[in-house]
């Protein structure tokens, strides 16, 4: 799975240093929220699309919510999203 | 966060770097969020720092003001002020279960800040905010806490189911970290604490800055929620204003006089940032009644 080449899988900052292997590749993560929100983000695509893995999240926006397209064998799935607190996904709308 | 060293911001700064090096997301998103997302050295993070804090010239009433501008009202305002500016029935629902708990830690809070100083201004200021938040003045001038509960009523939900629903986590946190600050800290950083939030009401803040409102004022005027509502509104919409300013003013006096103004900054970003939580949570609730 393409993620960003520098910085936190969701956020893009440089800080920290938190690991975690998600959908078998080891990504680098800012903090372990963002890692939650990651691991949230890619099951519910999934979930909607029915897809196996993902090739790619592209995504614009920040922490009041992201807008995003998901990328698979050349298939693109668009969304928003925003996280609560925790990490867990507190709004999900798929668009057009 | 907080200052252990007054002025110190190498010292800030290294604790910042050590936290964010071990992961802290308390830490790393306030970086993220207010200073920048790129690591730095020590060095580097202190000037940042010392900028963030710095006055710039004007008074600490325009600093908390801008910062409290750029977290809720900047290019990305607040969901729930978002949703708030035409409201669904929902939204005003979400607003009254999760609000009766803040404005309940409210009328504590205000009571331990009188109940810590010895100066009168200060403990007048507080009895009057009481009185408006609160206590209000026979039937003709119910408190703020009354409107909200009307405001419920209006939108069917009895005042006996909001007082046997619970606080969400967010609330809950929010509310058991104002109630320690205000018990705990200086009541100079309690009043910034408390009363620096009254501005996501202040309306003078679109000529400061602010992209919106807290709502859009057309719907006092027009049908789309009911009397009531307009009524809870209307009032923050008036009273927060004067809240919200005097109580700077007298935080920058005091503060001044005590010489603790970096931990009344300090303490402030906490609040705003358990403020921002606690909001979420209004909306958060608001979705167990878009069904209903």
């Amino acid at each position: 799975m393409k993620v960003a080449e520098k910085g936190c899988a969701i956020c893009q900052a440089t800080w920290g240093d938190y690991w975690e292997e998600i959908e078998g590749q080891r990504m680098f993560f800012c903090c372990d929220i963002c890692a939650i929100e990651f691991k949230n983000m890619v099951n519910e695509v999934k979930k909607r699309t029915g897809w196996k893995t993902l090739d790619e999240i592209k995504m614009t926006g920040n922490y009041r919510g992201r807008e995003c397209m998901a990328l698979y064998g050349g298939r693109r799935y668009n969304f928003s999203i925003r996280f609560d607190s925790k990490g867990g996904i507190d709004a999900f709308s798929e668009h057009a | 966060m907080g200052f252990q060293k007054h002025d110190d911001f190498d010292d800030l700064a290294g604790h910042f770097v050590a936290e964010a090096g071990r992961s802290d997301a308390g830490h790393v998103m306030w970086l993220n969020r207010n200073i920048t997302k790129n690591k730095s050295d020590r060095k580097t993070l202190a000037k940042l720092l010392a900028g963030f804090f710095d006055l710039g010239g004007y008074s600490l009433e325009s600093w908390v003001k801008r910062r409290f501008i750029e977290k809720f009202y900047g290019k990305s305002p607040h969901p729930f002020v978002l949703a708030l500016q035409h409201p669904s029935r929902a939204t005003l629902l979400g607003y009254v279960v999760e609000h009766q708990h803040f404005l309940r830690q409210w009328v504590r809070s205000c009571s331990y800040i009188m109940a810590r100083t010895d100066e009168m201004d200060v403990v007048l200021y507080e009895l009057d905010n009481i009185n408006t938040e609160y206590g209000g003045v026979g039937t003709g001038q119910p408190s703020h806490y009354e409107l909200l509960l009307s405001m419920g009523e209006s939108l069917g939900l009895d005042r006996k189911e909001v007082f046997r629903m619970a606080p969400l986590a967010d609330t809950r946190e929010a509310i058991r970290v104002w109630d320690s600050i205000c018990r705990d800290d200086h009541w100079v950083e309690a009043m910034a604490a408390m009363h620096g939030l009254e501005l996501i009401a202040n309306r003078k803040l679109k000529g400061e800055g602010a992209s919106i409102g807290y709502f859009d004022p057309v719907i006092l005027k027009n049908e789309e929620i009911s009397e009531e509502a307009k009524a809870f509104l209307r009032e923050g919409y008036e009273a927060d204003v004067g809240h919200s300013e005097q109580a700077l003013s007298l935080v920058e006096k005091y503060s001044r006089l005590y010489g603790n103004m970096d931990d009344v900054q300090a303490t402030f970003l906490r609040s705003i940032d358990y403020f921002d939580r606690y909001l979420m949570a209004r909306l958060e609730r608001s979705r167990q009644f878009e069904s209903s």
